[in-house]
This record gives C-alpha cells, sequence and structure tokens, in this order.
C-alpha cells in the first residue's frame, strides 16, 4: 500500500468516518433543529440555561461513570452513593452541627470512600464490578433510608449555594464546566488516564507492560464515587433538600449518557466530551417532551430508541474500522 | 485432464475505505487440482477466499465459472454454485452429533419429524467419501481438531462441492494428522475436486501443491509450479532474498559480566530446581514439548507470576518476586506468548502500545509526556521498520510481525538489557522473522541479553548461543547450540514419548 | 500493603452490613407483645408512609400488639413475597398498603384462604375480601385543592397540574376530585398536564421545562407535597407571590413552606391518624369486635391561618 494515497485521502473530510466517530454529536443537532421547529419555545436563553442545570447532575454522574467504563468496568452503585453523600452530608449538619462548608466535604468524602470501596472489592476482592457495585447500589440506598430514617433533610447553605446562582450565572453549570475540564484532562493528560485506556483495552497487557492495574482500578472507582457525590450534592443544592430516593435509577442514565457518548462497553474506549453530549442527548429529549406537553410514558419510548441508535452506530462503527 | 478451470477470479480489485487490499488479481482453480494461494500476512489471501466465498464481492472484475461471469452476493449462493469453504475456525456445533452436523439445514424428515435413520446413513455415505469411519453419533465436541476438519469436509462434500477452499488446515495439527489430511486431500484430487490451500508452511507446497500463485500487498506476483525450491518461494513473497534464515553469529568468547541468575527457582505444579544463568551478549533458547513449563519460568523471572522457592538475581542484585513493575526497573522486557491476549492493547495506537511500559517515568507530575512518547515511538517504529501509515493508527490493523514488532519496540523504548521473548515469532511471516532475529542479533550486540522460549527447533537451534532443555517442569539438559542437532534436543525433552513435534 | 488493604475492604464491608443488619433488626423487634399484625407498606421512602408507620407503631405500643413492619419499596412483586410470608406466618391481623391495588388481589386472596383477616390502608385492594378500608378521601380531597387554588388566585388564570405515578389510585382519585372541582371555575384554564412521579427533583426539572413553554401560569396543582415542593424549587421567587402552589398530602416540609407562603395550601391527610386507626381495627378484630368496611379519614384543608395547628 503507498503511504502517499493514503495521506491524500486523509486530508479529505470523510462523511461518513465523521457521522460515524460523532454520532451522538450529529443525533443532539438534529434533535435540536426538529425542536426548534417543533416550538418557539425550545431555543430561548432561559430554556438552554435549564437545560444547562438539568444535565448538570446526569452529566456530572456519567463522567464518572466514563472513567469505569473505559477502565472496563461498570458502576451501577452511582445513584444510590449520590443520595448517601449527600444524606450524610445534610445529617452532618442539622445533626451534628458541623459547619456547612465541612458538612459539603464530608459528603465528597463519603463518595470518594464508597468508591474506593467498590474498588477494592473488584480489584482485590475479585468480584466482577458489575456485582460489587450491584451489591453497593442496595447497601447505598440502604444506609441512606437508615440515616434518614426515610425522611429528606434539609441541606448546608454551603451545599445549597451549589443549587443555586454565582452572578448570573447558574452554579450547577459552573460545576459542570468544571468538572468536565477536570475529568477530560485527567483521562486525557495523565499517566492515571492513559492507563485506564490500557487496563480497559486489555488488562493483562497492561499488567505485564508494569502498569499497577488493582491500584489504577481502586482509584478510578474512587473518582466515580466522588463524582457521584459531587453529583448528589448538586441535586441537593437544587433541591435545598437531601432525600431519601434522591438519584434513583440516574445509574442507568449515566451509562446510558456514556455509551451514546460512543464507549464501548468492553472498555478501552470512551470520551468526556462523548459522554457530555451523550447526557445532554437525554437531558434535551426530556424538555423537548416536556415542552409539547408529551407524556412521560412515550419519553421512556423515544430515550430507549435513541439509545438502541446509539448502539448501533457504535456497532457500524466498529465495522468500518475493522473491515 | 480438463483444462478448463471450475472457477476463475478474473483481474479482481478489492478496496476498504482508502485502502485498496486486491490490486487486479487472477486466480484459477483446476479439477483434480491443488493450486496453493501464498503470501505474507496482508497480502491479500483471505479477501482473496472471501470472495470465492461470497463474504466479500469484488469492485471490479470477473469471478467466472463455466465460462460464465457470475456474482456470488453471499454465502448461500457460493454453495450453491459448490464452493465450500473450510476455515480455521470450524463452523460446528460442539453440542451436536456429527450426523446432525453434517446434516444441517437439510435434516430428513417424515411426517414433520427428524428421520433419525436417514440421517444416520446420509452422514455416514458423506463420512465414507473421505474414508472416515467413526460413529456418526458422537458429539462433535468428543473429536479432536483433526477430526473435527475431516467432518467439516464431509459436509461440504456431502453438498456437491466441486471447489473445496481450505484456509490453513494445517495450523493446528500435529504433523502425523497432517499427513492424514494429505491422503484425504490426495483422494479429492482423484475425484476431480478443485482446490485452493492456503499455508504458512513452506515445506507442504511441495508435499501437496500443483501450481502456487504468489501475492504481495494485494498483488499478483507470479503462479509458479508446486515444485519450486523454497528459498525461491521466500523471495517472491518477501519481494527481496532473504540471505539467511538465521543470521546469528554465533559467539564462543566466554562474557565477563552476568545479567541473569537464577537459582533453584520452583513453583508448585509448575517447575522446579530451575537454575541458570545468562551472560551478556548472549542468547539462551528454551526448548521442550509444550507443557514442560518454559513458558512458566519465563513469566516468573518477568514478575508476572509468582514462585514458591529460589531467587532470581539481575546484575547480581536480588529481583523482587512476583513483580511485574520491579523487573522492568531491573531492565527486563517480557514479549509474552500471545501477543494479542497478553501483549497489546489491540484498540489503542501504535503509539499509545509501544509506550505503555515507560508511560511511568517519563511522566511529570502525573502528567504524560506525550510529544516526547510520540517522537520516541516515531524513531523506534523507524528503527524496527514497523510497517504503518500513522503512528496513531490502531495496532490491531497491523499485520502479526509488525504487531509483534511493536512489543519488541515497548522494551526497547524502555531500554531493557534483559529481554524474555516467549515464541517471538509465532504468527509473522518470514520476512518480518527474519527482521526479529536480527533485532535479537543488535540487542545482544549492544551488551544486552535474551532467554528465548520457542517451539520451533530450527528458530532455537539457529538462534540460540546455549540451549536448555526442559521437561516435565524440569531442566533436562544443557547443549551448546554448535553442537546441537534437533535429534538431540527431541532425545531430551521427550525421553519417554516420542509422539509430536 | 495489598493484604492490609483486603483487610480494611473486609471490615469496611462487614462493619457495613452489620450496621444495617442491626439497625433494621432493632426496628423490627422494637414492639413486643403477645399478638401479632403484619403491616405491610409500600415504601418506606416516602415521608407520608413513615408517618403511617409512626402512628401504627404507637398505637401498636398503646394496645400491646407486636408489629412488624415491611417495606416493598414500590415494588409488588416485593409485596406479594411478604405477604405470602405474612399468610404463613402467625399474624392474627395484616394490615396492607398495596403497591397496587389490582396486583394486591391475589396476595390477599390467599390471606383470606388462610383465614387471616387484612386490613386495607390509604389504597383499596381490588379483588379480594378486606376486613375494613381506611383511607382518606382523595376525591374529596381533590375537590378541596380545586377550591383552595381557584380562591388563592381569584378564580381566572392558567395552571399546570403535576400528576403521580399514573395507574396509582392516590393520582387518579386526586385528579379526578381536582378536575371535578375546578368545573365550578370557568376562569381557569389547564395549560399543561405532566406527570413527575410525587418526585420533588423530577418536578423540579419537569416545572422548569413547563414554564419555558407556558410562562404565564399563575397556578400548579400538584398531587402530593413533594412535587410541590419542587414546582416552589422551580419558580423561586414566584412562588407563593405571582404563582399559586397547592399540594396534598400535609407533610412536615409541606406544612413549613405554607408557614413560610411558599405554597398556598396543602390538603392534609393524616397518615398518623391512618395508622393508628388501622391498628385499633385489626386490635378490635383479635378480640373479636366487629368493624365497619370502610373507614374514612377527614382530609383538611389547610392553610396560612390554620397551619399552627398541624405543625408539631
Amino acid at each position: 500500500m503507498s503511504t502517499a494515497t493514503i495521506d491524500a485521502s486523509r486530508r479529505r473530510f470523510d462523511v461518513k468516518r465523521f457521522l460515524a466517530n460523532n454520532g451522538a454529536l450529529v443525533g443532539l443537532l438534529i434533535l435540536c433543529l426538529g425542536l426548534f421547529i417543533a416550538t418557539p419555545d425550545f431555543l430561548t436563553g432561559p430554556n438552554l440555561l435549564n437545560i444547562g442545570i438539568q444535565v448538570s447532575t446526569v452529566a456530572v454522574l456519567a463522567f464518572g461513570m466514563t472513567f469505569v467504563i473505559v477502565a472496563g468496568g461498570i458502576d451501577l452503585s452511582v445513584g444510590s452513593v449520590a443520595a448517601l453523600s449527600a444524606m450524610v452530608s445534610s445529617w452532618l449538619y442539622v445533626g451534628s452541627g458541623v459547619s456547612g462548608w465541612i458538612a459539603l466535604i464530608a459528603g465528597l468524602v463519603t463518595g470518594l470512600l464508597v468508591g474506593v470501596v467498590n474498588g477494592l472489592v473488584s480489584a482485590y476482592g475479585k468480584l466482577p464490578s458489575f456485582i460489587a457495585t450491584l451489591a453497593m447500589l442496595s447497601v447505598a440506598r440502604g444506609l441512606t433510608l437508615v440515616i434518614s430514617d426515610g425522611r429528606p433533610i434539609k441541606t448546608a447553605p454551603e451545599v445549597s449555594f451549589l443549587g443555586g446562582n454565582l452572578g448570573p450565572i447558574p452554579m450547577p453549570i459552573i460545576v459542570l464546566v468544571a468538572s468536565a475540564i477536570i475529568a477530560s484532562f485527567l483521562l486525557n493528560r495523565t499517566v492515571l488516564g492513559r492507563s485506564m485506556y490500557a487496563v480497559g483495552g486489555n488488562a493483562e497487557a497492561a499488567r505485564l507492560s508494569g502498569l499497577p492495574v488493582k491500584r489504577i482500578v481502586v482509584i478510578v472507582f474512587g473518582l466515580a464515587g466522588l463524582f457521584a457525590a459531587l453529583a448528589g450534592l448538586l441535586l441537593a443544592g437544587r433541591l435545598d433538600s437531601a432525600q431519601p430516593q434522591a438519584a434513583a435509577g440516574y445509574e442507568l442514565d449515566a451509562i446510558a449518557a456514556v455509551v451514546i457518548g460512543g464507549a464501548s462497553l468492553a472498555g478501552g474506549l470512551g470520551r468526556i466530551s462523548g459522554t457530555f453530549v451523550g447526557a445532554l442527548v437525554l437531558v434535551v429529549i426530556r424538555n423537548g417532551l416536556n415542552l409539547l406537553n408529551v407524556t412521560s410514558f412515550w419519553q421512556q419510548v423515544v430515550i430507549g430508541v435513541v439509545i438502541a441508535l446509539a448502539v448501533g452506530i457504535d456497532v457500524l462503527r466498529r465495522k468500518t474500522r475493522n473491515a | 485432464m480438463d483444462p478448463k478451470p471450475l472457477v476463475t477470479l478474473a483481474n479482481v480489485t478489492k478496496s476498504f475505505g482508502p485502502v485498496q487490499v486486491i490490486k487486479g488479481v487472477s486466480v484459477s482453480v483446476y479439477p483434480g487440482k491443488v493450486q496453493v494461494l501464498l503470501g505474507e500476512n496482508g497480502a491479500g489471501k483471505s479477501t482473496l477466499i472471501k470472495m470465492l466465498a461470497g463474504v466479500h464481492q469484488p469492485d471490479s472484475g470477473e469471478i467466472i465459472m463455466d465460462g460464465q461471469a457470475v456474482s456470488l452476493p453471499n454465502t448461500r449462493t457460493a454453495e450453491q454454485h459448490g464452493i465450500a469453504t473450510i476455515h480455521q475456525e470450524l463452523n460446528l456445533v460442539g453440542t451436536m452429533s456429527i450426523a446432525e452436523n453434517v446434516m444441517l439445514g437439510r435434516t430428513p424428515r417424515k411426517f414433520g419429524m427428524v428421520d433419525r435413520k436417514e440421517l444416520r446413513r446420509k452422514a455416514r455415505e458423506a463420512l465414507a467419501l473421505i474414508g472416515l469411519t467413526i460413529d456418526v453419533d458422537t458429539l462433535v465436541n468428543e473429536l479432536g481438531i483433526a477430526q473435527q476438519q475431516l467432518v467439516e469436509i464431509a459436509k461440504a462434500l456431502s453438498i456437491h462441492a466441486k471447489i473445496l477452499i481450505l484456509d490453513e488446515p494445517t495450523a493446528a495439527l500435529t504433523r502425523h494428522e497432517t499427513e492424514h489430511l494429505f491422503k484425504v486431500v490426495e483422494d479429492l484430487r482423484n475425484h476431480g475436486v478443485g482446490m485452493l490451500f492456503i499455508s504458512h508452511h513452506l515445506d507442504e507446497i511441495a508435499e501437496i501443491g500443483d501450481s502456487v500463485t504468489v501475492l504481495r500487498d494485494g498483488e499478483f506476483v507470479a503462479e509458479v509450479p508446486g515444485s519450486t525450491p523454497e528459498d525461491e518461494l521466500v523471495k517472491l513473497m518477501v519481494g527481496r532474498a532473504i540471505d539467511e534464515q538465521f543470521p546469528r553469529q554465533k559467539n564462543s568468547q566466554p562474557k565477563a559480566s552476568l545479567i541473569l541468575e537464577v537459582s533453584k527457582l520452583g513453583s508448585k505444579d509448575k517447575f522446579k530446581d530451575i537454575s541458570f544463568t545468562v551472560k551478556a551478549g548472549e542468547i539462551v533458547g528454551i526448548a521442550g514439548l509444550v507443557g514442560a513449563g518454559r513458558t512458566e519460568v519465563l513469566r516468573a523471572i518477568a514478575g508476572a507470576d509468582k514462585y514458591d522457592h529460589g531467587s532470581v538475581r539481575i546484575r547480581n542484585k536480588p529481583l523482587q518476586r512476583g513483580s511485574v513493575e520491579a523487573a522492568i526497573k531491573a531492565g527486563i522486557g517480557h514479549v509474552p506468548e500471545d501477543r494479542k491476549v497478553q501483549g497489546l492493547v489491540l484498540d489503542a495506537s501504535v503509539n499509545d502500545n509501544l509506550g505503555y511500559a515507560t508511560l511511568q517515568e517519563t511522566s511529570r507530575f502525573g502528567l504524560a509526556d506525550f510529544s516526547g512518547q510520540k517522537s520516541r515511538a516515531e524513531s523506534v517504529a523507524k528503527t524496527l521498520r514497523i510497517r504503518m501509515h500513522d503512528i496513531e493508527q490502531p495496532i490491531r490493523s497491523l499485520s502479526g510481525g509488525n504487531q509483534q514488532k511493536a512489543v519488541f519496540g515497548r522494551w526497547i523504548l524502555a531500554q531493557s538489557t534483559l529481554l524474555l521473548l516467549d515464541e517471538p515469532t509465532r504468527g509473522v511471516d518470514v520476512g518480518a522473522k527474519v527482521e526479529i532475529y536480527e533485532l535479537m542479533n543488535a540487542i545482544t550486540a549492544a551488551g544486552g541479553a535474551i532467554v528465548m522460549v520457542s517451539s520451533e527447533l530450527p528458530e532455537v537451534l539457529g538462534m540460540s548461543d546455549r540451549i536448555l532443555v526442559m521437561r516435565d517442569g524440569e531442566i533436562a539438559g544443557e547443549l551448546d547450540a554448535r553442537e546441537a542437532t534437533q535429534d538431540k534436543v527431541m532425545t531430551l525433552a521427550a525421553r519417554d514419548t516420542d509422539e509430536d513435534l | 500493603m495489598k493484604i492490609s488493604l483486603r483487610q480494611i475492604a473486609a471490615v469496611t464491608a462487614t462493619a457495613a452490613i452489620l450496621l444495617t443488619g442491626t439497625t433494621a433488626c432493632n426496628r423490627n423487634t422494637a414492639a413486643s407483645g403477645t399478638d401479632k399484625v403484619v403491616l405491610a407498606l409500600s415504601t418506606l421512602n416516602n415521608p407520608f408512609f413513615v408517618e403511617v408507620r409512626d402512628g401504627a407503631q404507637a398505637a401498636a405500643k398503646e394496645a400491646g400488639i407486636n408489629l412488624e413492619v415491611v417495606d416493598a419499596q414500590n415494588d409488588s412483586a416485593t409485596q406479594a413475597n411478604q405477604l405470602a410470608t405474612a399468610a404463613t406466618g402467625s399474624a392474627k391481623v395484616v394490615i396492607v398498603n398495596p403497591v397496587d391495588s389490582d396486583a394486591s388481589g391475589t396476595s390477599v386472596k390467599a390471606l383470606n384462604a388462610a383465614s387471616i383477616p387484612v386490613i386495607g390502608v390509604d389504597r383499596t385492594v381490588n379483588g379480594a375480601d378486606l376486613a375494613s378500608f381506611v383511607a382518606s378521601d382523595n376525591v374529596a380531597g381533590g375537590k378541596q385543592a380545586a377550591v383552595e387554588l381557584a380562591k388563592s388566585m381569584n378564580e381566572k388564570g392558567s395552571i399546570i397540574i403535576l400528576q403521580g405515578v399514573s395507574g396509582t389510585s392516590a393520582s387518579r382519585d386526586r385528579g379526578a376530585g381536582f378536575e371535578e372541582g375546578l368545573k365550578a371555575y370557568p376562569g381557569i384554564t389547564v395549560a399543561a398536564k405532566q406527570t413527575a412521579g410525587f418526585d420533588r427533583a423530577t418536578a423540579l426539572d419537569v416545572t422548569t421545562n413547563l414554564l419555558q413553554a407556558n410562562p404565564n401560569v399563575t397556578g400548579v396543582f400538584a398531587e402530593n407535597d413533594e412535587m410541590a415542593l419542587g414546582a416552589i424549587q422551580a419558580l423561586g421567587t414566584k412562588a407563593g407571590t405571582s404563582v399559586k402552589v397547592v399540594g396534598f398530602d400535609g407533610t412536615t416540609d409541606g406544612l413549613a413552606a405554607i408557614k413560610d407562603g411558599k405554597l398556598v395550601a396543602t390538603i392534609a391527610q393524616q397518615p398518623a391518624k391512618l395508622g393508628q386507626l388501622a391498628i385499633q381495627l385489626a386490635a378490635k378484630i383479635i378480640k373479636g369486635e366487629s368493624v365497619e368496611a370502610t373507614v374514612p379519614v377527614e382530609v383538611v384543608s389547610v392553610t396560612k391561618a390554620n397551619v399552627a395547628d398541624y405543625l408539631k
């Protein structure tokens, strides 16, 4: 094969390749265009801000999930961990009168610790992450209910600030952008991030190349827990209250966002930008269908179809790459 | 003999995306003849046979049968035209009987139920075509690979295949089994079946092939008789003469500095009492039968597995047990047995794969050194002549030989001084093999050392300075490579068995 | 290092399990007595049912009944299992708050067959016999909500309705009652009707979205207080001023919001009373006394005027 011809054709803009690599983004744009035509309320400043706020929880959860999925695992506990972290924070604030900042940090530390336990069980206990985190899904939700006795608890003002505004800009959007930058930086620029791709792509090859695979797995789950805690605090902050049943089922939204964003559940592939687009797709669908006053039953149908389409595009991409 | 071909691929081309993999190739299969397709990995052999099997369609050119151009849009049409393919991965249902497999999709029925009697009769008839006499009620799972292959051939013949495509049928067979297969092929030849045969074993070509079509980089190179000498075939295949298959300058001068010292190494149920030393500039080969514990010893030294007894010293310093990181720090580079499963992250780029072992040590404040890594990787890729169009291309798309060179390249980047090679040229074609051998020479010439496990005796004999022979987890003997012969090695390796290898 | 990490993991996991386990056990064996009654609740993740439980536990202590509370976590299948267990156990009476009125029919039939009397709480059971049914009148409550909302909006304007989990009788009855009550006020139109699943966070997002399409609404009716609180969060400073919100249930948070002027009214059920009455009925049945087939528990409109009476 001659190198010259290939280089020339690579420089040409390949529409098919672009579509295959950015299916989610194209889907999102089509979705937005459709909603723009269908309702004048969609493309307004306030509604876009509103979408930004609503996407923050799912997106932050999904960033953490991206680490795990890139490293070849899955974390089913993020929704419960989000609820537990927010609950611990509020419980400490209301119950033991610690300062709001400490309550906020305690929430984050809770998520981190629970994530690390997930990682330890999965890496050293040799349980598949699916099972380890399925157990944690139940344990963390149970602990949330134990702590709260099934009742919502008011959040610390510092946590509520996360759900408020900084000047004209909603804090959830600031937190979202900051965590996207941090997550993207971690995944793309650091040794840790590059190692995640290697571990997810082929854990044995990574180990034989001297990468500390088990330690990486623990850190990855710890990060997922930390991001889940942040998402939980964001959600609680927006409601001014930590809810015992908060973020139930959000793990599936997070996984959907990551998959729509082009990651492979087999590991080794995935981008933060893709995940962000994936989360936006989910939220824009819900927002749009609300604007159009469509019942939530149809929302679920539509979201299911979008996930199927996204995975279909993933399969198509593999085909073109492996040919 | 009928000079009219059963099928002809006439001047066919095929592209995948921007890459043209077949560039105007013509091949014919004649009744009662074995046509061999020869070429390195990536030369286009499998694309060609997939055209005949109805999996791929040519972009241009024609498939001609009985003087007529035909189109084979799917595998079913190909079968209807009498073309059957025996793939490396067999298409049999392991949990069903031989009879059911042979008649799969054509199960005889009576009153809407399976007619078992007829099923068995037809299956026996099919097996008889190739002289196979096994109970047709045996489950396919219970058969060895060789017999499964024969069942598949019987199945193909029972649907009246006139053209049989055999894709590396001997790759997984022992010598004895291969001989049996060739008898079947001989028999089919006499019955006028035309065959297209793919093999990496050059010695088999003279034994079985009538004519050889040589491909290189998707292009037709030559068609030569089956009796063409091996080195001539290699030259056609690689595009240049390969002077020496094993370019090792055997060095007899004693080396001063000791690099590796293994003493009394033992691991439960794997190996025991393994002691040997390797000096700078030396290549030590470890021979033995599969299962003798060679790979396990290598993995133990590399830190991939833990061992129970003994010690490993590198340059007179003890090496921590069971730590890959420590082994790498001590200058060890391990090229594992199965590069796809243990060596490479297939979806990652060539660049990433080259850099894994040096990711941590070249980082600053936890940040990966991207630009430095890329320039180092590019320079190593150039030195090793890794053929690719872009260093960011997924390593999956490279040929086996180039993938293997990338695993080597990782350790060259890491400046390893002791390489532990496990089957370093498995699945690597002739041209790349020699390049890997030359690389081994360069490493030892620079003061490094190599321990090589290989099941290919000519390779062990040709490249090692000393040979350790393992049997049942122990070192059965040591031979100076200049005096060693295949017989001597095999006597040590298999004192009580004379089967295989 | 590795060993110690593994130990930490093991200790943490064990601690977590012990913690949950012992707490749960304490909860279940808190009351002691001779006659056992099982209270099968649809969920304990909703403060309303927590109050039902608390009322029942207090009454059980008083009546000397050994009360066992089980939580179906809003899953009909879980509840079916729990009721099957109760049918084979030593329970004298089973009080059930069905996850789904239809789905629980089979399970309650099994209890009927085992001659264990069943009392329904809050939601009825279809297709089986109940010894008694204690419930708030949701339809009447819905009508009262319409009256309160209309009053606060001066009987004109457009509103959003936040529906509960579709298919539940509470959502159906409250919605039907509300729309029935709204017929008396032709000046009020319904701009949008969406479900928010009785959940505060969902209601926040749904309301925010609906406000984009319907910026001129001046009223919100939420089929429970949790959703009303979510809507208030979405409305921000508009809540209680330019947009009036009416909820349902009278939960602690809901009542606090009324006090703050964010929530105009809530239709207070008396969950503790539901639980208390159910236990009192059970005690009667155990003693062999007869009980009425339906025991209605009054619902009250709570506004700023009378909120002090309900705030504990």
